[in-house]
């Protein structure tokens, strides 16, 4: 089982092919060969008895025998001798039995004649009991010989059966018939087996090709070469469709990579940012700038706040590959509008003096995890009052859908363009809006919100118009 | 190097991040140069029509109008002041676009100042704005900054590097007081961890190499540190 499992598919295909294919030839030699042997003992015995049954017939009525009712029939050596005689030939020899299974007469008598084989007790016992035709096969001197007991009755409806005549004849000369047959059909099959397993492997091989193709596309994408695709020829049969299924996703591999890098790429651009402003800060301190406790303050401020966007920007990434798996989002029921009884006041210290709203909704459970759909709200929030004006207000309501519930931020600020809007929920992507209060923005804000609200399966679209103002509208699912 | 108190090289800061401006300015305040900053582009560009400055110092992304603008604009009006960028790495490729708009040079974010001042006094030298002679005198003392040598009236003087880096801190500087700590740091280096008293063992080879007898050239501030006093200022 071991080296079975060592082989390539390309080989145990062919092995079981070839398995199968000589085991299916070799069953249709050996059937058409006994087929062939039963025909000719049939023909053969046909034969006898065509031959056998006028002579018989003729013998009876010259010798009188043919009378029904005759109490008086007999066997004797003459007359049997007759019969033996009759029916003797250069391939065939007939003797007579008497009722008791003694040999009466036996027709052979030149020595090219055939041995006649001893009589067999139990077919003979058969013909006795009014069988008319016992035919076997016996031998005699090692040759094959067709046996055919035939019972003597005056007519042959009789039932009086006043002895039995047993016919042999040589099978020599259908055994070398059947022996050239043989041979025939060995060399024939042969000659099948061997152009079949040929074909087959080629066969296998060509099929096969493709799969070999795909193989090697899969050891350089292995090395990290994204761009080898397995080349689709026959797009119909399976090995096509596995080519094209395995390009696709070849193509989803290659996009999931290439935004991964891009996402990298900006996040280390995003740290540098405020990297570069402690570096530069604490070089110009170090150079004497700590001799002067203004510059001193003022500087330290300055990288305090840098330090501060470094860990949210860093918290922001950790959201983002926490979400990716699904064990560490917790749901629980909530009911909206306790949820939001407590969140007023979270929500009022991050508006600071603003006007901020939150109009109650219908009663509802919904399922989600609390401390995500707080930084939800927060993110949405933070936005609201980031890029709108300070008299402005900001509202949050909910209304019940079929099956979720939709909850929406809206502000009366700058708004976005379609452009902006057509790339918001990419990480790191900023607009052109300005800050209207607080610090400015790394540009994760809404992308992490998306995949806060779809790890709830819920889904997340923004109204905005330039100039007027934006509403942010994400769904829960109910409990 | 002259750098008359009356006549500083003026410096322009456009960038919008507000401590990486504060840092840049009050370092660059810190080695004499005199600093204005704005931090948008079009008041970068207004505050050149007001006031003529000697560089530009210019941040890529600009809320208003981008740098490469900026820098097109500028010299759209026929200005050949030399222009600095300062670029994200993602900006990389447009370096190119950034020289090609009429920037001088650039310098990536995550720069050290040490490597924004060599480029800044490289800039200025090429414009003729100090002097080519790379040379610094005070008190007939030469110190030739190319070759490392040093002579005080005429006689040559072997200084270490750390001796000659004390001295040219504090030719530059001249009346400036500094701590032992802003010795330590700029001429032994920032990461440098053992105490400030090395800086007191260093200034007593200086002296004793120059032959400075009191009252000393370079003087003892009680309590704080150290200050040169040249007699008469050198051209
Ligand atoms: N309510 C809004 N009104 C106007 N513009 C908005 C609003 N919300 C988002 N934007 C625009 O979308 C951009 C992306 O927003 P996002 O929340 O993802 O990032 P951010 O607010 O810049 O940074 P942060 O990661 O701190 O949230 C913002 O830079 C802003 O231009
Ligand atoms: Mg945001």
């Amino acid at each position: 089982m071991r080296v079975w499992d060592r082989l390539s598919l390309q080989a145990r295909l062919g092995l079981l092919y070839a398995v199968l294919l000589i085991f299916s030839v070799v069953l249709v030699g050996c059937y058409s060969y006994w087929n062939i042997w039963q025909l000719f003992i049939s023909n053969k015995s046909s034969h006898l008895r065509a031959q056998a049954k006028p002579i018989i017939e003729h013998w009876l009525i010259d010798n009188d025998l043919a009378k029904p009712d005759n109490p008086h029939l007999k066997l004797t050596h003459q007359n049997a001798f007759i019969l033996a005689r009759d029916l003797t030939s250069r391939n065939t020899v007939a003797i007579v039995l008497s009722r008791k299974g003694d040999i009466i007469a036996n027709g052979k008598r030149l020595p090219e004649e055939p041995e006649a084989p001893i009589p067999d007790k139990q077919y003979f016992r058969r013909a006795l009991s009014g069988e008319n035709e016992v035919t076997y096969r016996s031998q005699v001197n090692g040759k094959p010989v067709l046996v055919m007991l035939i019972p003597l009755r005056p007519q042959p409806a009789s039932s009086q059966i006043f002895g039995v005549i047993q016919i042999s004849t040589l099978l020599t000369d259908i055994k070398e018939i059947l022996f050239r047959h043989g041979a025939m059909l060995v060399s024939l099959v042969a000659i099948i087996l061997i152009l079949g397993i040929v074909t087959g492997f080629w066969l296998i091989g060509v099929s096969l090709k493709d799969l070999q193709g795909l193989l090697t596309s899969c050891h350089q994408i292995s090395k990290g070469n994204f761009s080898q695709w397995v080349p689709v020829k026959n797009r119909r049969d399976e090995i096509g469709q596995l080519a094209t299924s395995f390009n696709q996703m070849l193509e989803k591999l290659e996009a999931t990579f290439a935004s991964q890098q891009r996402f990298v790429v900006n996040a280390a651009h995003e740290l540098m940012t405020p990297l570069t402003g402690l570096r530069g800060s604490l070089e110009v301190l170090l150079r004497g700038a700590q001799d002067d406790p203004s510059a001193m303050a003022r500087l330290s401020k300055g990288m305090y706040k840098e330090v501060n966007r470094l860990i949210r920007l860093c918290e922001q990434l950790l959201g983002l590959s926490q979400l990716e798996s699904s064990s560490n989002v917790h749901k629980q029921p909530i009911i909206l509008s306790d949820f939001f009884n407590e969140f007023k006041a979270d929500a009022q210290v991050l508006a600071g003096g603003r006007s901020l709203a939150i109009q109650q909704g219908p009663y509802v459970k919904v399922s989600a995890d609390p401390d995500l759909l707080k930084q939800i709200l927060f993110n949405l929030l933070s936005n609201a009052l980031r890029y709108s004006p300070t008299e402005t207000p900001v509202v949050i309501r909910w209304k019940l859908l079929p099956k979720q519930v939709e909850i929406q931020v809206s502000d009366q600020g700058q708004g976005m363009d379609a452009e902006t809007l057509s790339h918001i929920f990419e990480p790191f992507y900023q607009g052109k809006a300005t800050v209207v209060s607080g610090d400015k923005g790394i540009g994760l804000g809404l992308s992490l919100t998306k995949s806060m609200v779809e790890a709830h399966e819920g889904t997340i679209r923004i109204e905005s118009e330039p100039g007027k103002g934006t509403t942010v509208s994400f769904t829960l699912p109910l409990e | 190097m002259s750098m008359d108190k009356n006549n500083k090289i003026k410096i322009l800061v456009i960038e919008d991040d507000p401590v990486i401006t504060d840092f840049l300015c009050t370092g660059l305040k810190y080695e004499g140069y005199e600093v204005t900053s704005r931090t948008a582009g079009k008041a970068g560009l207004d505050a050149l029509q007001q006031t003529t400055f000697d560089l530009i110092i210019l941040d890529v992304m600009l809320p208003d109008i981008d740098g490469f603008e900026v820098c097109r604009r500028i010299r759209d009006r026929g200005s050949d002041i030399p222009i600095l960028i300062l670029t994200v790495k993602k900006e990389i490729s447009d370096r190119v676009k950034g020289l090609d708009s009429g920037a001088d040079d650039y310098l990536t974010k995550h720069f050290s100042f040490d490597e924004l001042l060599a480029r800044i006094r490289a800039l200025l030298r090429r414009r003729g704005k100090i002097s080519k002679n790379r040379k610094l005198q005070a008190d007939a003392i030469v110190l030739n900054l190319e070759t490392r040598e040093v002579s005080r009236k005429g006689k040559r003087i072997d200084l270490t590097p750390t001796e000659f880096g004390l001295l040219e801190l504090f030719m530059r500087h001249p009346h400036r007081v500094f701590t032992r700590e802003t010795l330590l740091n700029r001429v032994l280096g920032y990461d440098y961890d053992g105490g400030t008293n090395i800086i007191d063992v260093h200034i007593s080879h200086l002296r004793n190499k120059l032959g400075d007898r009191p009252p000393r050239l370079i003087r003892t501030i009680y309590a704080v540190g150290y200050a040169f006093y040249p007699e008469e200022t050198g051209t």
